[in-house]
């Protein structure tokens, strides 16, 4: 499946060491513009400046979690239409449920693999 | 409560021979009840006594508390070790095969010894969940000594706010497997 290379991602995680496995796995996959922020704040803060073609989201983060990024990106004319992929250890039914209600395109467990990362890219963005 | 108790005082049946004051009062049975209250203090003394609670908070729960920290720290250090050794083959632009292989075996042999930090982290858990469980258990046991209730008008409003927000944001953390739902599940969701 076909995937825009050029395409910026923004990777939005507190936890940096998450941050550096995700930007590395987008790398090897061949990603270059790769933006990553620390909280859902810090993101809407890029996500006004840059235009993203993929959102790739932890759930569980201060001040503003992913889920509450994914409403405000959702209700935000602007943003509504980016694609956006939550990753996380938030692997409760009710969480699932409630992100896709929220309108998130896809969702990832963690642990998780290049593999399905991949495949979750291009379900999402693939042409 | 103490009202009742000398309403009883006063109107319970006296044995033959009490000890009666003027406005009525049985003080043998007063007697014995102040006798039943000093034992009752002096066994939740003795349960406090045996809570230890200042070794609790002044020793036990502070490793607990410094163990976890370390177990944090040697995770993150190894992570960064595995991750930059596993960069750096990765951004390798060697061309000679055999510098190449040495250079690989080397950043390997980095990735092994950052490896033994499980080990040691093992062990500081194991730690923890030793104090954990005398806390456990000193507490459980004062809980049964005492007849102790838990009161909702007690509950920490910092405790409460953070529990809160939990629900409000469905904040659930990781699950045990029985509880989380698979990647293959969710995939079925988004079909």
């Amino acid at each position: 499946m076909a995937l825009d290379l050029k395409m910026p991602i923004l990777v939005v995680d507190d936890y940096q060491t998450m941050v550096r496995i995700i930007r590395n796995l987008l790398k090897q996959l061949g990603f270059e513009d790769v933006d990553d922020a620390s909280d859902g704040t810090a993101a809407l803060a890029k996500l006004k400046e840059k235009k993203y073609g993929l959102v790739i989201s932890d759930w569980n983060m201060e001040p503003m979690t992913g889920y509450e990024l994914l409403r405000h990106v959702r209700s935000d004319e602007a943003l509504r239409v980016t694609p956006f992929i939550m990753v996380t250890a938030e692997s409760k039914t009710e969480n699932v449920i409630a992100a896709k209600k929220a309108g998130v395109n896809n969702y990832i467990v963690k642990p998780f693999n290049a593999q399905t990362l991949k495949a979750k890219i291009e379900a999402v963005c693939g042409s | 409560m103490a009202t009742a108790s000398a309403q009883r005082m006063r109107t319970s049946t006296r044995p033959r021979g009490a000890l009666i004051d003027p406005d009525g009062i049985d003080l043998k049975m007063v007697a014995r009840e102040l006798e039943a209250v000093a034992d009752y203090v002096t066994n939740i003394k003795r349960e406090i006594g045996a809570l230890r609670a200042n070794e609790l908070y002044r020793a036990r729960l502070p490793v607990a508390h410094d163990e976890l920290g370390n177990v944090v720290d040697a995770t993150q250090s190894a992570t960064n070790t595995i991750m930059a050794a596993a960069e750096e083959i990765l951004g390798s632009a060697e061309d000679d095969f055999e510098t190449y292989r040495a250079f690989v075996q080397d950043k390997v042999t980095q990735i092994f010894e950052a490896c033994s930090f499980q080990d040691i982290t093992g062990q500081r858990i194991n730690k923890v969940v030793d104090e954990l469980a005398q806390v456990e258990k000193r507490l459980s046991r004062f809980a049964a000594a005492v007849n102790m209730r838990d009161q909702a008008a007690q509950v920490d409003p910092e405790d409460a706010a953070k529990q809160a927000r939990k629900e409000a944001l469905i904040l659930n953390g990781p699950q045990t497997a029985d509880l989380a739902v698979s990647q293959d599940d969710i995939d079925a969701l988004f079909g």
